[in-house]
């Protein structure tokens, strides 16, 4: 062993290193104050270790990208945990390089010989924050989406090369699979190596620095174990807050049975929908303050130059911010430099502060935000729903489960194309309002309740039913009003109740029974009640007076009505306004609705939809 | 000791201006705090890095294959794709063929599953209705149509792998398809 470890040592001297390291000597003493660049090596290497093993499971593509995060964070163990800490511990870095750097500031320690350190803490910055705008992009969420779209489409704003910035940012005319699969080399390969480059050399530097420094210096104190035993405490304190801060949300409660995936760490959003902007799209904390100040600049062109104003919040005042920043070290030598450069860095903070707060203030108070924000969140809850069915996802995606979800795109599809008329009101599905009324209302169409409404006399005419249709002085109508009440009386409540839970059940159907599970009593019913007249219900009654009867409200029964209720199952040459959705099945391109869309709808309608802990269909 | 000479235009400062080195409990608490900082990161990175261990394959039901009907009687055998929904990490693929098999009449309700795969290297066999033997054609390798070695020095650690068959229900073929680990003398399935 020992000769091993010689034959080591004479190789790589490394008792030298160990030697140098632990006899390293520091100016001005052992200190709390000199922790900071422990805690940001410390960091670094939490992302390191983090982000390599989510790298394993990471598959960059706008059809994988969410889907894989969503894997690692829902099905791996541990890995909402490892997320959660590589997001959180990112939003640290910048922190803790922020705080190191204004610390610098106000104890003067970039003057020489500490300019380099001074310099290289700055850059590791400015690489923590460009590890966070790519890692952002990465999840493919619709926040990291749109809000990174947002970001590179600025480049454009700069004359001659912004069109081509952005097409090399975005790895193409459009954001794709080659935005994600740039953003990662840059965030996973790139930058990575930039950061733990400047992480080591400010580390050279920093030693270098206080070598030189410790001969003069009044009071020195030992690097080991005493300021070793500071930056072991001020690791396991970050440690500490990025921990708090994964676990923040299951300190909060109303978990209420949901996986610790759903609150442990951060989550998930939905996955980005190229054709839905998502309006609540913000930045970082980190970011707010120039997000605010460009938002206080007009998009219009500087006159004469042709170059829109939002240039200057976005380049230049930042570009000038950070020349006065690196430019401190030479500031400081000049008489009132120290006083200079403080005061320049306390109205930055406060201004960006300021900024902050006033952006966070906005968007609290703007309902229109908040309900964005409340409706990504339930997008996201609901495309996990999916992902996490037995079904699973298909490999368009994500977004290709949500597109065809009808809990989410039904009501969506009803405010386009049925809202113009008619109501949704204490349905399963959401409520809904008609822009103008004109129509019956669909919330629970076909149900007993909808069914004993419509076959009620004081209803039937009313703006729930038929009452603002052409249909109002129909047969229907006059049915209803006048002999149903004598029918009821002769054969009995019972009876009449019966008829009812009848066509309800049939709208529990996806489509119609098979004649021989209808028994003769129902058939008696309905021609009891004379429905049978103009009505037909399966072998009972013929077509051509009014809407067949059969599997009444069922999937296949809705999905025929919105194709075409001119049809003769249904209105005929009897319908009032309702358009034909779909009247012709072989040539989609004149159809208004695709019969996906239409089956959606049905779907909505009728209420059956997806939900945790059902089997698959 | 360090040479405090090396810095440039350097003096040794007195001893007094040096703080005292703290001792081993100092030393202890260092190592014991900064262990403990790496400790919830690495215990994520290690779950998350053994994960592949707890993902169990889905294979082992039974799946109706066909009909007997459909095996020549004389006990030929006749090769049946098999289809499964497979799950490929966070995608769903329905009815995906994940392999094959052989099957053969050996009675009137009585089947005999044989896998395709071939114990030595994993490639297919190939039944040769000339010899009436399966074949492997990466390394040459025959074996009897009920699977056992027939070459003096076979290529192949083992006999083919047969699966557990049966027919059900007056004719249905029910397989429990299973791959096994290849290369080895035992019938290992995969996990």
């Amino acid at each position: 062993m020992n000769a091993i470890f010689r034959w080591l040592a004479d190789r790589t001297g490394m008792e030298a290193a160990v030697d140098r390291c632990e006899n390293h000597k520091i100016p001005g003493g052992a200190g709390w104050g000199n922790v900071w660049p422990a805690a940001i090596v410390f960091t670094f290497a939490v992302q390191a270790v983090t982000g390599l093993v989510i790298w394993m499971y990471y598959s960059p593509g706008a059809q994988s990208a969410w889907e894989s995060v969503y894997y690692l964070q829902y099905e791996v163990t541990g890995g909402c945990l490892l997320r959660g800490i590589h997001h959180y511990a990112a939003q640290v870095l910048v922190g803790l390089s922020l705080i190191y750097v204004v610390a610098m500031v106000f104890r003067g320690t970039y003057r020489a010989p500490r300019e380099l350190v001074f310099w290289t803490a700055v850059l590791v910055g400015l690489m923590a924050l460009a590890m966070c705008l790519t890692g952002d992009l990465l999840a493919w969420t619709q926040n990291g989406y749109w809000a990174t779209q947002v970001r590179v489409k600025f480049l454009t704003l700069l004359p001659v090369v912004g069109g081509d910035l952005f097409k090399l940012a975005a790895g193409g005319p459009a954001f794709g699979h080659l935005t994600l699969t740039r953003f990662f080399a840059l965030h996973a390969g790139l930058f990575a190596a930039i950061l733990a480059g400047l992480v080591l050399l400010h580390l050279g530097v920093l030693r270098r620095a206080e070598a030189v420094e410790a001969p003069s210096a009044e009071k020195v104190g030992w690097y080991w174990p005493n300021q070793a035993v500071m930056n072991a405490v001020a690791c396991l304190v970050v440690m500490a807050v990025i921990g708090l801060l994964v676990s923040k949300n299951a300190f909060r409660g109303g978990n209420d049975g949901r996986p610790p995936a759903a609150y442990l760490g951060v989550e998930l959003g939905a996955p980005a929908n190229p054709a839905d902007a998502y309006a609540a799209a913000r930045p970082e904390w980190s970011l707010l303050g120039v997000y605010e100040l460009s938002n206080m600049f007009p998009g219009d062109a500087i006159p004469g130059l042709g170059v829109s104003w939002k240039v200057v919040p976005i380049f230049i005042i930042p570009g000038i911010v950070l020349l006065v920043v690196l430019a401190m070290p030479f500031t400081g030598r000049v008489r009132g430099g120290y006083i200079f450069n403080v005061a320049v860095t306390v109205v930055l903070l406060l201004a960006v502060l300021a900024l902050s707060i006033r952006v966070i203030r906005h968007d609290l108070a703007n309902e229109a935000h908040q309900a964005a924000l409340a409706a990504g969140h339930e997008q996201a809850v609901r495309a996990v729903e999916l992902a996490r069915s037995p079904e699973g996802i298909p490999v368009g995606g994500a977004l290709a489960l949500l597109r065809s979800d009808p809990k989410t795109q039904g009501p969506e599809l009803f405010k386009l194309h049925c809202a113009s008329c008619h109501d949704h009101t204490g349905g399963k599905g959401i409520d809904v309002l008609a822009e103008e009324s004109s129509a019956p209302d669909l919330g629970g169409f076909a149900s007993y309740k909808w069914i004993e409404g419509f076959l009620d006399r004081k209803q039937i005419d009313g703006p729930k039913y038929f009452g603002n249709t052409a249909l109002k002085d129909g047969t229907m109508v006059g049915f209803v009003k006048g002999n149903l009440k004598e029918l009821v009386d002769d054969i009995g409540q019972e009876e009449f109740q019966k008829l009812i839970a009848v066509l309800a059940g049939e709208a529990a159907l996806d489509s119609p029974r098979s004649e021989d599970e209808i028994d003769e009593d129902t058939k008696f019913l309905f021609e009891d009640f004379t429905c049978a007249d103009c009505h037909k219900f399966y072998d009972v009654g013929s077509l051509g007076a009014a809407p067949d009867l059969t599997a009444y409200g069922s999937r296949e029964w809705l999905a025929g009505i919105i194709c075409d209720p001119t049809d003769v199952q249904f209105y005929g040459d009897g319908n009032d306004r309702m358009p034909s959705y779909a009247k012709d099945p072989d040539d989609p391109a004149a159809n208004l609705l695709t019969v996906r869309e239409i089956e959606m709808l049905a779907d909505w309608l009728r209420g059956t939809w997806y939900e945790p802990g059902q089997a698959a269909k | 000791m360090v040479a405090e000479s090396s810095t440039p235009g350097g003096k040794t400062r007195p001893e007094s201006a040096l703080e005292p080195r703290r001792g081993v409990l100092a030393k202890l608490v260092a190592m014991a705090a900064w262990a403990a900082a790496y400790l919830v990161p690495a215990a994520a990175a290690v779950a998350a890095f053994l994960n592949p261990l707890r993902v169990k394959s889905r294979a082992g039901e039974p799946l109706r294959l066909g009909s007997i009907d459909a095996l020549p009687s004389d006990g030929t055998p006749r090769k049946f794709p098999v289809v499964m929904d497979r799950t490929d990490a966070w995608n769903r693929f329905p009815n995906q063929p994940v392999g094959a098999v052989f099957l053969r009449r050996t009675g009137d309700a009585e089947v005999e599953a044989i896998q395709v795969v071939c114990p030595h290297a994993g490639c297919f066999v190939n039944y040769d209705p000339q010899k009436n033997v399966f074949f492997c054609p990466c390394h040459i390798a025959s074996f009897d149509l009920s699977g056992k070695r027939l070459d003096e020095t076979s290529p192949s650690p083992r006999d083919l792998d047969t699966l557990d068959a049966e027919v059900r229900d007056g004719g249905e073929v029910w397989v429990t398809f299973q791959n096994f680990r290849t290369g080895i003398p035992q019938k290992v399935p995969e996990a």
